[in-house]
């Protein structure tokens, strides 16, 4: 028996699942493609979903296309479910980027807002007021305050996908995290850092600490303006849960 | 597209006053009051993501010691300015573990808030009034003299 076949890869053991309907074939062909449903899972990790949730979405388009192939096709099946996985996963991202859903108008003002930021900021020197970005876009000062307030609603941590950043945050924060060393952790700030992500934690360190600016963190981080606000506001949120807990616990 | 030079906010003081149940999910009213008072002071977006960040911080650590109450703010701008104060007016009973007569009114996180607000504003503050605790910050664009 082939490797392939082995893993039940073959397509003898679809056209055994077609004519018997048997759960037992049906489950060890969903079994032994759970590898390629968790190795699909993790090239889509980082991006602000929790890995288990990433799991979870590639089983199942896994089951459903084992329920959805035709071996009859030609085509092997690993191919078929990968595309099938892939295809869920994306889905996925698309209708959980944002947490709170915006309308369809404000999400791409949003990206528009971004987009156009990015560029005022190279162009101006400096990061362009209200009224410039309104006029860049073409839409009116009102528009642009609102997509701003929306962008509130979008996941913090899958801010990739809009940004289009060409590397992960991950890989650009690895050179911040020697740096650590330097910073005064005896402040109220740096004891409460603990509670955050390593990520989140140089940039609320960034901003708070050392005092960079917004745009002087996206710079040295190579992501937009938009990215760093998204993450210090999601980031000081969670500070301050997390804070709100420890106190309630002394408390008690 | 005009130079940030260019820009003439108004030195008529604009005010606006808001008044909201002490609820997290109605602070984005606040930051919105303050991103468009921001805007018309002649923020750049840098300067009115961190008001909105800083208003937050006033209002969020003040729910914290007052649920129940109504958030009284009153945002004024002018000359490239923004204030902003709040009040809480008490409309339940305070955290129980809180001693609201001294300086935990201002809630365990107050130290934290402080450095939170002093990367983000010009100036901030809390203050005992006649109406009960209040806290405001004020922002300033950035080719203002401070």
């Amino acid at each position: 028996m082939t490797d392939r076949a082995a893993r039940g890869d073959g397509l003898d053991r679809f056209r055994d699942l077609t004519d018997t309907q048997d759960p037992r074939v049906r489950d060890e062909v969903i079994t032994s493609h759970l590898g390629l449903a968790h190795q699909l899972a993790r090239r889509f990790s980082g991006r602000g979903e929790a890995h288990d949730d990433l799991v979870q979405v590639a089983s199942i388009a896994l089951v459903k296309a084992v329920d959805r192939f035709d071996p009859e096709r030609g085509v092997q099946f690993s191919t078929f479910a990968a595309k099938c996985i892939i295809g869920e996963l994306k889905r996925h991202f698309r209708d959980r980027g944002w947490a709170v859903r915006a309308p369809r108008r404000i999400q791409e003002l949003y990206l528009e807002v971004g987009q156009n930021l990015d560029r005022l900021s190279q162009e101006l020197g400096r990061p362009p007021t209200v009224p410039e970005l309104a006029a860049a876009i073409g839409t009116t000062e009102d528009a642009v305050l609102e997509a701003i307030e929306a962008g509130r609603g979008y996941r913090t941590a899958s801010l990739d996908a809009p940004d289009a950043s060409s590397q992960t945050m991950a890989d650009t924060l690895g050179s911040e995290d020697a740096q650590f060393g330097h910073v005064d952790d005896r402040s109220v700030l740096g004891a409460a850092l603990g509670a955050l992500p390593e990520r989140d934690q140089v940039i609320i360190r960034l901003r708070f600490i050392d005092g960079l600016t917004q745009s002087a963190i996206a710079e040295r981080l190579g992501v937009s303006q938009m990215h760093i606000s998204r993450l210090l506001a999601a980031s000081l949120k969670q500070l301050r849960a997390s804070f709100a807990d420890d106190q309630e616990t002394l408390d008690a | 597209m005009s130079d940030r030079d260019d820009r003439a906010p108004s030195d008529r003081p604009e005010v606006i006053s808001l008044s909201f149940p002490a609820r997290a999910d109605l602070v984005v009213l606040a930051r919105f009051t303050a991103a468009t008072l921001g805007a018309r002071a002649g923020f750049d977006v840098e300067e009115i993501e961190d008001l909105r960040l800083a208003v937050d911080e006033l209002v969020v650590s003040f729910e914290a010691v007052q649920a129940g109450g109504t958030v009284q703010l009153e945002c004024t701008q002018a000359g490239g300015e923004v204030t902003i104060t709040c009040h809480v007016e008490p409309g339940g009973p305070p955290l129980a573990s809180r001693d609201v007569g001294g300086e935990e009114l201002w809630g365990a996180d107050g130290e934290l808030s402080k450095q939170l607000l002093d990367a983000l504003v010009d100036q901030h503050g809390r203050e005992h009034t006649e109406r009960g605790p209040s806290v405001w910050l004020k922002k300033r664009r950035a080719n203002v003299t401070r």
